[in-house]
């Protein structure tokens, strides 16, 4: 009779398979989370652009960029820093400065007259902001030797 | 775990899957809350000329290039946005002519210089009111960007600040 016999077998569910579809989806989130985005400040709404290039297939951009976010108000934001237009052309004479010291510590000269600086100015400037709060930023950059830019804008879909 | 082969019951090691599976979960919990789609950004690469050659564009006669002998100015094409009080795209003038700012009437009129085989054009001077709102400027960019784009053209254009009369 087996009324008192207890079965000591415990029951095995095999959880290889589901650790494998764990480790896909580890895979999956670790390819595409996006760690480098301290440049993408929520805080601007770009504007919308139809013919805007993909970050990715514009080959014009060299590696040494800089980014500048200017907000609905006009001021650069820089992290926490939020700056009017005099503090924001002192940050950009700043960051010139160090571009320069950079090309002269490479033995490339540089002329401020006719010369300009290999940096791409990546502006990433709000929808509400006006045109004359963005051409103080782009005039700032300019006085410095910035010539290359890429206005920034959300691809249309 | 026990295996049977050829009859033969064997041993194998007994790996304990559970914690690597804790593991793997508290790994896939940080990826899914840290997770964070990047926004779809493009963007408008070209080179700003300083504000002294870009004014200069317009008013003098630059040196004419190599490839055309027209001067500069004559090469340029003008186009002046206006905005309203809330800072809305009002009128936009290509050419000194009026065009209407619905969508698709400025990108009509750029195609009608840029496709136009006879016309100088090679290279554009925006003035923009200072009040306009960047969103609207960047759709007369975009409308810029296509109509260069049909016309198989190197993307040319400078910004200057439209000051109290100018094209009056």
């Amino acid at each position: 009779m087996a009324g008192g016999v207890i079965s000591k077998e415990k029951a095995e569910p095999n959880l290889t398979p589901l650790l494998d579809i764990v480790f896909q989806l580890i895979t999956f989130f670790m390819l595409v989370i996006n760690f480098a985005s301290d440049n993408y400040d929520q805080r601007i709404n770009l504007p919308d652009a139809g013919s805007a290039r993909p970050v990715e297939d514009d080959s014009r951009i060299s590696e040494d960029r800089l980014v500048l976010n200017v907000d609905s108000e006009g001021r650069l934001l820089q992290g926490e820093k939020v700056m009017g237009i005099d503090e924001a052309a002192q940050s950009i004479r700043h960051q010139a400065d160090l571009v320069k010291l950079s090309l002269r510590s490479s033995g490339v000269k540089f002329d401020p007259a006719t010369g300009s600086l290999p940096t791409t100015i990546i502006l990433r400037a709000d929808k509400e902001t006006t045109f004359g709060a963005v051409l103080g930023i782009i005039k700032a950059c300019q006085s410095q030797g910035f010539r290359k830019f890429a206005l920034k804008a959300m691809i249309r879909s | 775990m026990a295996h049977k082969r050829g009859g033969i019951e064997m041993e194998g090691p007994d790996v304990p899957v559970a914690p690597m599976l804790d593991m793997a979960f508290q790994l896939l919990t940080f990826f899914v809350l840290t997770y964070r789609a990047a926004p779809v950004e493009g963007q408008f690469v070209m080179n700003l000329l300083p504000p002294q050659a870009a004014t200069a564009m317009a008013a003098a006669a630059a040196e004419p290039s190599a490839s055309n002998d027209l001067p500069a100015s004559l090469r340029t094409l003008p186009v002046v946005l206006r905005g309203d009080d809330q800072g809305r795209l009002a009128q936009v003038s290509i050419a000194d002519l009026d065009v209407s700012n619905a969508p698709k009437a400025p990108a009509e009129e750029l195609d009608r210089h840029f496709l136009d085989p006879d016309a100088p054009f090679d290279q554009t001077l925006i003035k923009v009111d200072p009040n306009l709102r960047y969103s609207d400027l960047m759709t007369i960019i975009d409308a810029f960007t296509d109509a260069f784009v049909r016309a198989k053209k190197e993307p040319k254009l400078s910004f200057d600040e439209l000051r109290a009369g100018d094209g009056a």
